[in-house]
């Protein structure tokens, strides 16, 4: 489709959006229109949709603008909280990933070394029938894995709540 | 002297639109854009309501179009560039209003058919020039509106609904022949009737 210009549309459309159409202008104008087919386009739509915006614009309640106001505010104010607490997420993860990790490594070397925890229940009754004074003594070697694993639990339990606190 | 390209009582000016860009805090308080949504309301409720064809879907996206411009940074230049950039938003949520998957549901039919006719106001433009803007695509009504009822230049046009100004001259071209021959259509059965 060729665009066709005409060279009066400009003062047309001019005329049409200050509201001087058709008794404010010139009689050659109007007889321009009569005669030109994107002049009598133009006029035709925008009477049409001037005539629609008009019944369309009705007043609107102000106290709307004032919720509006404060709805902005409220979604500006949970913006900035999510933008300052996004480094503290990051940080649960990765402790997360970490307690992950050192459980994973910790339990391959123990399966690796023949699962030497396993036996303890069994230490333990014979430390207490043989020596019910030395207990502590029989479980040297094994006092470091304890705590590991009541360290490692206790982080665990700890990350897992801050991750989850937030939903 | 300030330069202030702005008009009306609670109007924003230049440098409170670039304070507001730079400190990233809103430069109108809540007077200030009370007086902006009053007098800009009025056309943008028209506009969404007249391109969605859906008046409840219209007031959706207006409120939303107001939270989203409060919440951005604002253009500089004044309420007239803020009015535009309001403009721009609402298109832009039209726009994605457009291309989400359709479902049936009672908030999709249009208003004019849940109302009564003599509840309905403005009925002989309605009359007019509605069918004729159903039938044309949402892109050319968007345009349509823009420059006859919002008086809008191409270059605007253009930088509202983020195409090329000669797209815009070419598109509007096309949309305004197609209008005009429906709307002459039209006309011409109703004076056949009468």
């Amino acid at each position: 489709m060729t665009i066709r210009t005409c060279s009066h549309e400009t003062e047309l459309a001019q005329a049409l959006k200050a509201g001087h159409w058709p008794d404010g202008c010139p009689p050659d104008l109007r007889t321009h229109v009569g005669a030109c087919r994107n002049c009598s386009e133009l006029v035709l739509l925008t009477q049409a949709f001037q005539r629609a915006r008009s019944e369309s614009c009705t007043s609107v309640p102000a106290d709307l603008a004032s919720l509006l106001w404060w709805r902005a505010q409220l979604r500006r104010r949970n913006a900035a909280n999510r933008r300052t607490s996004r480094p503290i997420s990051i940080a649960q993860s990765f402790a997360l990933l970490v307690n992950l990790a050192v459980a994973i490594v910790f339990v391959a070397w123990q399966y690796h070394h023949g699962l030497r925890w396993a036996s303890w229940g069994s230490e333990l009754e014979l430390a207490r029938v043989l020596h019910p004074f030395d207990i502590g003594s029989r479980l040297d070697g094994n006092a470091l894995l304890v705590c590991s694993i009541g360290m490692l639990a206790l982080l665990s339990g700890l990350v897992v709540y801050l991750a989850s606190e937030k939903s | 002297m300030r330069n202030n390209h702005t008009t009306g009582e609670y109007a924003i000016s230049n440098a409170e639109a670039r304070l507001a860009s730079r400190t990233g805090t809103p430069a109108m308080d809540n007077d200030a854009f009370a007086g902006f949504y009053q007098r800009s309301a009025p056309s943008l409720h028209a506009y969404l309501a007249r391109v969605s064809g859906n008046t409840a879907l219209a007031e959706d996206l207006m409120q939303e179009s107001y939270l989203r411009f409060l919440c951005a940074t604002w253009p500089e230049g004044g309420e007239v560039n803020c009015r535009r950039y309001l403009f721009r938003i609402a298109t832009n949520l039209l726009r994605d209003h457009w291309r989400r998957p359709r479902t049936a549901s009672i908030e999709d039919v249009p208003e004019r058919l849940l109302t009564s006719a003599d509840a309905t106001s403005g009925v002989h433009a309605q009359a007019s020039l509605d069918p004729a803007m159903a039938r044309m695509r949402p892109r050319d009504r968007q345009l349509l509106w823009l420059a006859h009822a919002e008086g809008y230049s191409h270059r605007e046009i253009a930088e509202i609904m983020g195409l090329g100004a000669a797209s815009v001259r070419l598109l509007l071209f096309r949309a305004r022949r197609k209008m005009a021959r429906m709307l002459r259509e039209q006309t011409v059965p109703d004076r056949r009737k009468a």
